[in-house]
C-alpha cells in the first residue's frame, strides 16, 4: 500500500507538471492578452506595457519564470486586481466552499434516501413521481430556477434576500452574523441541491436495483432477515461502493465555485472571479487557479482510490 | 484626469449594460476596458427631465429604515483604489469618491475648479500653473500641497509606471530623461510655493489641463518607499487609499461591498450623508432596486424599462447621456474601403435608424460625427445625416466602379465586394447583423459576419488586420480631442490624412474655447464627408433612484462624485 502511494505521488507530480505546461500554453496562445482589451490605450503605450508585464517574451520563457516563482510559493500578482493571487483565493474560495459543502451534503443525503426508497418500490407511484421530478429538475436550466425563486421568494413575498452573502452595511458579528449568512444561503443552496440531486438519485436508484436483484439479497431475505436490515446493511453498502469514485470528483467542485449560481445570487465566490479573469486574460490568476484545481483533482482521485480499497478489500492497489 | 474620468464613467456605463444583459462575460470585461463596445447615450438637451416618484409610500421597508446610509450598486470593484494604478473602471468609481481632482469638468465637459482654485496657461500654451485652494487636507488631516502634485506627476512618468494614465504622453519637459534614468527629477515640473505648482510641456496640447489636473497622491504616504524605476510597492497600498475626496474608505469586503464614511476634512465641508456603500451587484439590480436593497441603479432607456420603473412608484427617473459614440471601424487597407465613395455607400445603405433607434425602443440615436452628443463641440451644422437611401448607395457604388456581376454580387477588376464583419456577442450585434446582412445584400455586397464571445480575442483579430468592418464604441470622452485620438495614434490603421492631422493639431494648439469650437466644426464636417469610420449611434439610459434622495444629479463626465456630498435622505414618515 505505501509503495503504491509513493508511486502515485510521483505520478501526480509528473501529471501536474504536464498539466501546468499545457494550461500555460493554452492560455498564452489564446488570442488577445491583458493589454489588448483596453481600448483606452494607444498602440504605442500597449507595446510599452507588454514590455513591463513581460507579455512580449516567448511562451516557454514566461512559463519557466512563472513556475520558478510558483516553487517559491509566489503565484504573482493578479494583473486586474493588483493583489497577490493567493490573497485573492483566500478572499473568495471559502465562500464558494461554504455553499458547495452544504449543498453537496444535502444533495447526497436526499439522493441516497430517495434513490433507495425508489429502487425498493420500483414502478410504484412513488418511484414514478420521483422519476418525473428528477427529469424536471434536470431539464430546467439553473438560471431559470434561480431567477424564478428570486422573483417569488425574494421580490414578491419578501421572505428571503435576493442575493449577496450578508445584509448590506450590516455590522453583525458572532451568532447574528451566522444567522444572516444562513438566511442568504437558503436560496442558492436550494437551487444547487435541486440541480445536483436529480442525476445522483438516478445513479443510486439504478445501483440499488442492480444490487437488490443479486442472489445474496434473496438469500438474506430467504433466511428471514428483517427487510430494513437487508436494505440498509447489505444492499446499500454494496450499492454505495461505486459512489466512492464520485466522492473524489467532488473535491475540485467544492473549491471550484459555481459560476452560474454565484452570478445569479451575487455570491462572492471564486467561480465569478475566475470567469472575470478569463475575459480579462489575467494570466497569473488564471494559471494559479487552474493549477489549484488540477492539484485538487489529482488528490481527489487518489483519495477515492484509497477509500475504495478501504471499503472493498478485494480491490488491489 | 480626462482619462481617469473616462474610466469612471465607463464603469458607470458598464454597469448599465449589465443590467439588461444579465451579465455576460464580454460585458464584464467592460469594466476595465471595453464598456465602450456598446455605446450608451441620451440627449442632454431634450430629455433631461426628471420624472419624480409618484407614491413614496410604496418604498420597501428595507430602504425606509436607512437613515444615514445610501447604497448604490456597482458591478465589480476589485479593491485597488489608488487612482492611476487601478485596472478596472469599477475601482475608478470608488476612487472618484475618495479623491477630488485639481480640475474637474462641468456638464458640457468644460474645465472648472476642483481643489485648484484657478490656473494660468502661458501665452505659448506650454506652461500650466495651478493655484491650490488654502488649507487643503488629505482625509487623515495631513496637508495637501504643491509637493504632492509634483510627486504625482513625477511618478506617472516613471519608467515602471504600468497604469493607463495618459499624463506620460503629454511630453512634459524633461520627462524623457527621467524615464531613461539620466535625471533624478523632471525639469518641467516646478513647485513655486506650497500652493502653486507649474508644469511645462514640450508641445501644446489642449487636453493637458484636465489630464494634469487629475487626482493628487500624498507624497508622504505614497512616496515613502519610492525609488526611481520602482513602483511595485504601490500595489501594497492599493487597498488602503489615502485621499482628499468627500468620502474615505471604511471597509472593503471582496465581492460584497465597499463601505465609505464621510470625510470631515473634505475641502467643501463634510458630506451630508454619513455612510455611502457600493454594493457589488451584477445583472440583478432590478431585484435590488425593487426590494430596496440599493437606492440607485441605471438602465437602458427603453420604453419597457421606463414603464416598469414608473410602475414601481417610489423611484425618481433621470434620463442620462453617456459621452461617447459608437462606430463601425473599417479596415482602410481593404482596397474597396479605401474609396470614399464605397464608405459613403455603406453608410447610406445601412438602415441605422432601425438598428440603433427602433430596435432599442427609442433608447438610442443615430450618430454622424465622431463626437459625443453632449460635448460642447457637438454640432449638426453642415453635417450630412446619411439618411437610409439604398438608391443613393447603389449610385455611389456604380460610380466607384463596382458593377453588379454574377450572382448579384458587385465586382471590380475581377474581385467581389465582400465585407467581413466582426462583432462581440450581445443582442445588439444580433440585430445589427440581421439588418446589415439584408441591407448590404440588397446592394450587391457579400456580408460575412463573425461573432466573438470574447472581447480580447476580437481585439487581437482586429490588431492582426483580419477584418473589414468591426463594431466598437469609444470610452467616455471629456475633451472633443479624445474622440479623435484614434485617427492619429495608429488605431485606425491605414488612415493617414494630412488635412485631418493639420486640423487636429490646430484644435489642440489653443485653449480658447470659441476658437476650438470653430476648428472642431470644420473637422467634424470634414470627417462626416470622409467617413474613415462609419458613425453609428448614441445610446440613451436612465437612472432610477429612491425618491427620498434629494439634490441628486449625475455628471456625464464625473458620474455621482460631484453631487454626492450634497445628497440627503428626506424624512418620509411625516
Amino acid at each position: 500500500m505505501s509503495t503504491y502511494i509513493t508511486k502515485r505521488i510521483v505520478y501526480m507530480i509528473l501529471i501536474l507538471f504536464a498539466a501546468s505546461f499545457l494550461i500555460f500554453c493554452l492560455y498564452a496562445l489564446t488570442p488577445g492578452d491583458f493589454i489588448s482589451g483596453n481600448i483606452k490605450l494607444t498602440p504605442e503605450r500597449k507595446e510599452e506595457l507588454r514590455e513591463i508585464y513581460g507579455l512580449n517574451k516567448p511562451v516557454i520563457e514566461r512559463y519557466f519564470t512563472w513556475m520558478g516563482n510558483a516553487f517559491h510559493g509566489d503565484f504573482g500578482y493578479s494583473l486586474s486586481q493588483q493583489k497577490p493571487v493567493l490573497t485573492l483565493f483566500n478572499q473568495y474560495i471559502w465562500n464558494s466552499f461554504l455553499l458547495a459543502i452544504v449543498s453537496t451534503f444535502l444533495t447526497w443525503l436526499l439522493a441516497v434516501v430517495i434513490g433507495v426508497v425508489a429502487a425498493y418500490k420500483q414502478y410504484s407511484w412513488f418511484d414514478t413521481l420521483v422519476m418525473i421530478c428528477v427529469f424536471a429538475a434536470m431539464s430546467i436550466p439553473s438560471f431559470f430556477i434561480g431567477l424564478f425563486l428570486i422573483k417569488m421568494l425574494a421580490v414578491d413575498w419578501k421572505w428571503l434576500p435576493p442575493g449577496g452573502m450578508m445584509t448590506t452595511g450590516s455590522n453583525a458579528t458572532g451568532i447574528a452574523y451566522y444567522k444572516e449568512v444562513i438566511h442568504h444561503m437558503i436560496l442558492p443552496v436550494i437551487v444547487m441541491t435541486l440541480l445536483g440531486v436529480g442525476s445522483l438519485t438516478r445513479y443510486f436508484r439504478s445501483n440499488m436495483i442492480d444490487v437488490i436483484k443479486q442472489d445474496y439479497i434473496r438469500t438474506a431475505r430467504a433466511k428471514g432477515m428483517k427487510e430494513r436490515k437487508v436494505l440498509f446493511t447489505h444492499a446499500l453498502r454494496n450499492a454505495l461502493l461505486p459512489a466512492i469514485t464520485l466522492v473524489g470528483f467532488e473535491l475540485p467542485a467544492l473549491f471550484g465555485g459555481s459560476l452560474i449560481i454565484e452570478k445569479i445570487f451575487n455570491w462572492p465566490g471564486i467561480g465569478q472571479l475566475y470567469m472575470q479573469s478569463f475575459s480579462l486574460r489575467d494570466y497569473p490568476l488564471l494559471m494559479g487557479f487552474t493549477l489549484f484545481i488540477a492539484i485538487l483533482t489529482v488528490i481527489g482521485t487518489l483519495i477515492s482510490d484509497i477509500l475504495y480499497h478501504v471499503a472493498d478489500p478485494r480491490v488491489r492497489l | 484626469m480626462k482619462k481617469r474620468i473616462t474610466v469612471l464613467s465607463t464603469a458607470l456605463l458598464a454597469s448599465t449594460l449589465l443590467l439588461s444583459a444579465c451579465g455576460n462575460n464580454s460585458d464584464n470585461n467592460a469594466g476595465s476596458a471595453n464598456a465602450g463596445t456598446s455605446p450608451s447615450a441620451a440627449p442632454a438637451g431634450d430629455a433631461a427631465q426628471l420624472i419624480t416618484a409618484s407614491d413614496l409610500s410604496k418604498l420597501p421597508d428595507t430602504a425606509k429604515s436607512r437613515t444615514d446610509t445610501i447604497i448604490v450598486g456597482l458591478t465589480d470593484p476589485s479593491g485597488a483604489f489608488t487612482p492611476y494604478f487601478q485596472q478596472s473602471g469599477y475601482d475608478g468609481n470608488v476612487s472618484s469618491l475618495l479623491y477630488t481632482p485639481l480640475v474637474t469638468v462641468d456638464d458640457k465637459g468644460l474645465p472648472i475648479p476642483g481643489i485648484a482654485e484657478k490656473w494660468d496657461v502661458s501665452a505659448d500654451n506650454l506652461t500650466y500653473t495651478f493655484h491650490l485652494r488654502k488649507d487643503l487636507k488629505f482625509s487623515d488631516g495631513s496637508p495637501l500641497t504643491a509637493d504632492d502634485v509634483a510627486f504625482t506627476w513625477t511618478i506617472l512618468n516613471d519608467k515602471s509606471y504600468d497604469g493607463d494614465s495618459q499624463v506620460n504622453t503629454l511630453h512634459i519637459k524633461g520627462s524623457d530623461a527621467y524615464k531613461a534614468g539620466t535625471a533624478t527629477s523632471i525639469e518641467g515640473i516646478k513647485v513655486i510655493d506650497p500652493q502653486t505648482v507649474s508644469v511645462t510641456l514640450e508641445q501644446p496640447n489642449a487636453s493637458a489641463l484636465t489630464m494634469l489636473g487629475s487626482d493628487v497622491l500624498s507624497k508622504a504616504y505614497y512616496g515613502k518607499d519610492y525609488k526611481q524605476g520602482q513602483l511595485d510597492y504601490m500595489k501594497k497600498l492599493s487597498g488602503s487609499p489615502l485621499g482628499n475626496g468627500p468620502y474615505k474608505l471604511e471597509k472593503f469586503i471582496p465581492g460584497q461591498e465597499v463601505r465609505m464614511v464621510a470625510n470631515e476634512n473634505y475641502f467643501a465641508g463634510k458630506p451630508k450623508t454619513e455612510h455611502f456603500i457600493y454594493k457589488t451587484s451584477e445583472g440583478d439590480t432590478w431585484q435590488y432596486l425593487e426590494t430596496g436593497e440599493v437606492d440607485y441603479a441605471s438602465f437602458s432607456a427603453t420604453k419597457e424599462n421606463i414603464d416598469k420603473l414608473k410602475g414601481l412608484g417610489f423611484v425618481n427617473i433621470l434620463p442620462y447621456t453617456p459621452s461617447n459614440y459608437g462606430y463601425l471601424q473599417l479596415n482602410l487597407k481593404h482596397p474597396a474601403l479605401q474609396d470614399k465613395l464605397v464608405r459613403q455607400a455603406l453608410t447610406y445603405g445601412l438602415d441605422r435608424q432601425s438598428i440603433y433607434v427602433d430596435a432599442s425602443q427609442g433608447a438610442g440615436e443615430v450618430a454622424n460625427i465622431p463626437s459625443s452628443k453632449i460635448s460642447w463641440a457637438y454640432t449638426e451644422e453642415g453635417i450630412n445625416p446619411y439618411k437610409f437611401d439604398q438608391e443613393k448607395a447603389k449610385e455611389l457604388l456604380d460610380q466607384a466602379g463596382w458593377k453588379v456581376g454574377a450572382g448579384g454580387i458587385r465586382e471590380k477588376d475581377g474581385k467581389q465586394l465582400t465585407i467581413h464583419y466582426l462583432g462581440s456577442k450581445k443582442p445588439e450585434t444580433d440585430i445589427f447583423i440581421a439588418v446589415a446582412k439584408e441591407d448590404y445584400e440588397a446592394l450587391g455586397i457579400k456580408f460575412e459576419p463573425e461573432v466573438f464571445a470574447d472581447f480580447n480575442a476580437l481585439v487581437s483579430k482586429v490588431e492582426g488586420g483580419d477584418y473589414d468592418m468591426v463594431s466598437f464604441s469609444t470610452p467616455l470622452l471629456t475633451d472633443p480631442a479624445d474622440g479623435l485620438i484614434q485617427f492619429v495614434d495608429g488605431e485606425i490603421e491605414g488612415y493617414n490624412d494630412p488635412k485631418f492631422k493639420e486640423l487636429y493639431d490646430k484644435g489642440l494648439a489653443t485653449n480658447d474655447i470659441e476658437a476650438r469650437k470653430a476648428v472642431y466644426k470644420e473637422l467634424f464636417q470634414y470627417l462626416n464627408d470622409e467617413l474613415p469610420i462609419i458613425y453609428t449611434s448614441y445610446k440613451k439610459s436612465v437612472y432610477a433612484y429612491n425618491g427620498r434622495i434629494q439634490n441628486l444629479s449625475v455628471s456625464p463626465f464625473n458620474g455621482l462624485a460631484p453631487s454626492l456630498p450634497n445628497w440627503t435622505l428626506s424624512d418620509i414618515s411625516q
